[in-house]
């Protein structure tokens, strides 16, 4: 039931906002923050009573509502979708605490907004595909209002491409899912089978899975988004509110990498494998190109709506390095993604509320005026370029060491785009904040009040605090991780590559040994060290 | 005559009743405007309960091992067969038309109230058209089945041109009695074919369609193929599929906007339920000579419907379009035979509801301006009036088929057996358009939405009956596009005989 009330509460938050009275307009900001918390709530006991070190799937919920078409309101969260959760409950009620300065029709923005947070939910804790479908896809109707009527002057454009984007995307997903949903009818008899446990039994052939993996595939690529899927992003982001930005590139793109973990890495293990490395070199692609272009942004939203490119393509290349350092360090950039570049969108809302500009040329010896908030800027540029002691370094390490196993030509190109985010993010900071003020407009600015502090604080708190430990949330990602590793070794003759190979080698014939010799044996295709 | 044949009839009984005593009312009662309403509804009611009941006693009727077919003409040597079957298929489909007549009765109520005593003509060619839309689908004759068309069609022409004063009423009047007319020879001219073909005009019992294709090798294929491809083209014509959909977005836009939804909504029902009878109920043998046909259709259908419907600037248009591409997705459904009648009644009834409920939404709008349905007067609508914006685009997320809606559940469904049944191409094809079709739904809804400055035009009056219409129609999109289940097991018993 946990689950099922931590996706209706935000439902139900909407219901409460919609009601409201026409003629008490300033009740809506408040209560909308009041009822946002209570996903956070739930969100934060779900993170709590998580039994950290079970890889499986935990207050799972199965109520078949169909037995004809083997369809069910299934719902569970393992070490993967947790964090994605948590990372839901955070953004949202921060995102909503931002919007205070929506004047038109600020109740319909504060439903959409829920609305979206239940549909986010829904994707990331749905283990039916088609329930999955269904969330994937409603999460768009908000996010297009939320872009079309809250945005900025080329607003109907870019909603409409987003729309025409992702949903263009999601048809050969819902291809795909039909596919799978009648051969998991020919299994059980019934009609269809949306269950996804049912779907990781199929003994699908290795055509089929190359199919299903493209098909899977490419929505999932549109969404997170992978080069060359990516151009509705610069769009989307920069035309969007504050609020907006903020899920888009905070938790809308994890929804497409979340796929490729948890559908097409377990469903499709034999085309994962197969399709690795162009993916891998997509994602490599995507982070070079990412960042050479965010250079040259003149938007300094724009700017960070590439970067989010840059970053999602660390997370492409971790997960298909196919290794456990790969796919948790691809997990944690999603979370410290979400975290800094949801950050660095507040705080463009935070200046364009000030402003009404986003061009970095308008701006100018920020510090002087506003020292606060060119300090904390300063501090999630540094987040996002991966300093370590920050969230960003951790996943971004963890993703260049495990693809440093399988793809040490791209791991070394993906190393540069650590360099050139430092390029854009400082460059950026530079021509913003340091020097004196320029632009006479600039000058009376005021630094951030408390309620935007407020907003900002639980995030640096947060960016800090899992950079500096991050191990309570490693401890919980990688045995999921590993489990889907194990399943992808367990269904193809792929064997993970790991660190800890070398050093058995050297070890006397013993415990150990007997371990690997097994994992060897198993597999047929015995590594040269298990002989030796 | 034993109860169960009256039963099967019954709900044509209560509808012509209730338009005889509407029309009689007329005559002798003074001003009784809401009287007609309350005989036509409570006719309506009336047949949806005997649908319900007729449901039961064909589950009693098959428990017996009684017959489902009524009424043979032993007198009449040719038509020495049954003329009408009680199955679920016809019981289903009598309780979705009727429904369909009772809401598009709330949504044209203001038209009747307005013309004053005209109104009683346009109440009672209504339930006559009804009453005709069902009778096509208890028919176990095509010649039966003609009638109920030609009922329908020849009441449906009047109601086109009912506003008279307007110039568009007086064309798409015309264009649909000359198109109507065509198409109902054309389907005349199949069913004579399929009479050469198989000897018979009746669908089932001795000597009918089905049993004579099940058991004989056809000596003239060519004939009954040719046959069946007219029939194919007369009924599509009537449901508004590509190529034959011209007539639709002129009928749609001179047509009172209060009516076209049920006219719409009902003859998609009653029109696809034909073809089902006729194709999967008599001639389920012939499958691999009609489903190609009905698969190029329906494939063109949706293309043209939704890549017409993209350019369109008038509400009305839109929907007509938008109804072609509809056709084709239900259409899909029958090229899986048996299998796939569950997802066409799933589809078509709740397009229905959303067409009828889209239509009162327009009728509601266009009031204020000129009878008009430009696009442009749309702009704003969310600051005017956000109900009606809202449940606007609650519908037109269930025609793009968005989740949480039955529009979705109907796509996945349709799909998913076409799928099945092989033909991917189909569904691939359906699934891309239905992409395009989104932009059109999302640009209205931007219209609605997103439009500048506001301005001062007043908030849209909507009667009370009219917002109960657009209030059920949009509650049951989302109650069934959240719960589906037990209507899609429901639906998958409503099959023809």
């Amino acid at each position: 039931m946990t689950l099922t009330v931590l996706i209706l509460l935000p439902l139900l938050g909407a219901m409460v906002i919609a009601l409201l009275p026409k003629h008490r307009p300033e009740l809506v900001f408040p209560v909308a923050i009041g009822v946002s918390i209570l996903p956070l709530a739930a969100s934060l006991w779900i993170l709590v009573n998580f039994a950290t070190g079970d890889p499986l799937f935990q207050f799972t919920e199965d109520y078949v509502l169909s037995e004809t078409f083997g369809f069910g309101w299934r719902l569970g969260v393992d070490g993967i979708s947790l964090f994605m959760v948590v990372l839901t409950g955070i953004l949202v009620p921060l995102a909503i605490a931002a919007s205070k300065s929506i004047a038109e029709r600020p109740k319909q923005f504060m439903v959409a907004m829920l609305v979206l947070e239940a549909g986010l939910l829904g994707v990331f804790l749905a283990l039916d595909l088609l329930l999955f479908f269904a969330f994937f896809e409603i999460v768009l109707v908000p996010m297009y209002l939320l872009i079309g009527i809250w945005g900025s002057d080329n607003r109907l454009y870019a909603a409409i491409k987003f729309v025409l984007f992702t949903a263009f995307g999601s048809i050969f997903l819902l291809a795909g899912i039909i596919v799978l949903a009648i051969e998991g009818g020919d299994a059980t008899g019934a009609v269809t089978s949306f269950d996804f446990r049912t779907m990781l039994s199929l003994d699908l052939s290795s055509t089929m899975q190359i199919w299903l993996f493209l098909a899977f595939g490419v929505a999932f690529a549109i969404k997170v988004p992978i080069f060359p899927f990516h151009t509705w992003l610069p769009d989307a982001h920069t035309e969007a509110p504050t609020a907006g930005s903020v899920i888009l590139a905070g938790l809308l793109l994890k929804m497409g990498t979340y796929g490729f973990l948890r559908f097409n890495l377990s469903l499709f293990p034999d085309a994962s494998v197969d399709l690795a490395v162009y993916l891998g070199i997509l994602g490599v692609i995507g982070i070079v190109y990412g960042a050479a272009v965010a250079i040259a942004q003149p938007d300094i939203k724009r700017l960070i709506a590439y970067s989010s490119v840059s970053h999602m393509g660390f997370v492409v290349l971790g997960i298909f390095a196919l290794t456990s350092q790969g796919l948790s360090g691809a997990v944690f950039v999603m979370i410290s993604h979400g975290l800094v570049t949801g950050a660095l969108f507040l705080m463009i809302g935070m200046i364009y509320d000030r402003r009404h500009t986003r061009l970095i040329s308008e701006y100018g010896g920020l510090a002087t005026v506003m020292p606060i908030y060119a300090g904390i800027f300063l501090f999630m540029a540094f987040a996002s370029i991966g300093l370590p002691g920050l969230s960003g370094f951790v996943g971004e390490f963890g993703v260049l060491l495990g693809s440093y196993l399988t793809f040490p030509v791209l791991a070394i190109l993906a190393g540069s785009g650590v360099i050139l985010a430092a390029v854009y993010m400082l460059w950026a900071y530079e021509r913003v904040f340091t020097g004196s003020v320029t632009n006479p407009k600039n000058e009376g600015l005021s630094d951030l009040g408390f309620r935007e502090l407020a907003i900002l604080v639980p995030l640096i708190v947060l960016i800090v605090g899992i950079g500096v430990y991050p191990k309570p949330v490693l401890d919980r990602i990688e045995p999921s991780v590993e489990l889907i590793l194990d399943r992808v070794e367990a269904q193809t003759d792929y064997d993970v590559t790991e660190y800890g190979r070398v050093d058995e080698v050297v070890e006397p014939r013993g415990i150990v040994g007997e371990t690997t010799g097994h994992a060897a044996d198993e597999s047929g295709h015995g590594d040269e060290e298990g002989s030796g | 005559m034993n109860n169960a044949s009256f039963l099967a009839v019954a709900p044509e009984v209560v509808v012509l009743a209730g338009a005889l005593i509407v029309i009689i009312l007329g005559v002798i009662v003074d001003r009784p405007r809401r009287e007609w309403g309350f005989v036509a509804a409570l006719s309506f009611l009336v047949a949806m309960v005997l649908s319900v009941v007729q449901w039961q006693a064909v589950d009693d009727l098959i428990a017996d091992g009684s017959s489902l077919l009524f009424f043979s003409a032993r007198s009449v040597p040719i038509l020495r067969s049954p003329m009408v079957v009680m199955d679920h298929y016809s019981a289903f489909a009598g309780f979705a038309i009727f429904t369909v007549g009772l809401l598009g009765l709330g949504a044209v109520w203001a038209l009747v109230q307005r013309v004053r005593d005209r109104g009683v003509e346009l109440v009672a060619l209504i339930l006559l058209a009804f009453a005709g839309l069902h009778m096509m689908t208890i028919s176990a004759n095509i010649i039966m089945l003609f009638l109920g068309l030609e009922t329908a069609s020849i009441a449906f022409y009047v109601v086109a041109g009912f506003t008279r004063s307007r110039p568009e009423a007086d064309e798409a009047a015309v264009k649909y009695f000359l198109l109507g007319s065509l198409a109902s020879a054309i389907f005349v001219y199949g069913a004579a074919l399929l009479f050469a073909g198989t000897g018979s005009t009746s669908f089932y019992g001795a000597g009918g369609m089905k049993t004579f294709l099940s058991a004989t090798i056809v000596a003239e294929p060519g004939v009954l193929l040719l046959g069946i491809g007219l029939v194919i083209v007369g009924l599509a014509f009537k449901v508004s599929a590509a190529p034959f959909h011209q007539w639709a977005p002129d009928v749609y836009q001179g047509a009172p906007t209060g009516a076209v939804g049920l006219m719409a909504a009902g003859v998609k029902i009653a029109g696809f339920a034909a073809l089902g009878r006729i194709l999967i109920g008599a001639l389920p043998t012939q499958i691999d000579e009609w489903a190609p046909i009905l698969s190029i259709i329906a494939g063109l259908s949706m293309v043209i419907g939704t890549a017409v419907a993209v350019a369109q600037t008038d509400v009305k248009r839109l929907l007509a379009y938008s109804g072609v591409a509809h056709a084709g997705y239900i259409m899909m459904a029958f090229v899986a035979g048996d299998a796939g009648i569950g997802a066409m009644w799933f589809y078509v009834s709740m397009y229905a509801l959303t067409l009828v409920g889209a239509f009162a939404i327009v009728s509601a709008v266009s009031r204020t301006s000129t009878d008009g349905s430009d696009l442009d007067d749309w702009a704003g609508l969310s600051r005017r009036s956000p109900e009606l914006a809202w449940s606007m685009l609650l519908l037109l997320l269930a025609m793009g088929g968005i989740p949480f809606t039955a529009g979705f559940v109907a796509k996945v469904s349709v799909f998913t057996v076409a799928a099945d049944a092989g033909y991917l191409w189909l569904t691939i094809l359906a699934l891309l358009t239905t992409v395009v079709g989104l932009y059109v739904y999302f640009r209205v809804a931007a219209k609605m939405f997103f439009a500048g400055p506001a301005d001062d035009a007043p908030a849209v009056e909507v009667p009370v009956v009219l917002r109960t219409v657009i209030a059920v129609t949009v509650v049951s999109t989302i109650a069934f596009g959240v719960d589906p289940w037990p209507l899609l097991d429901l639906v998958r018993e409503a099959l023809p005989l």
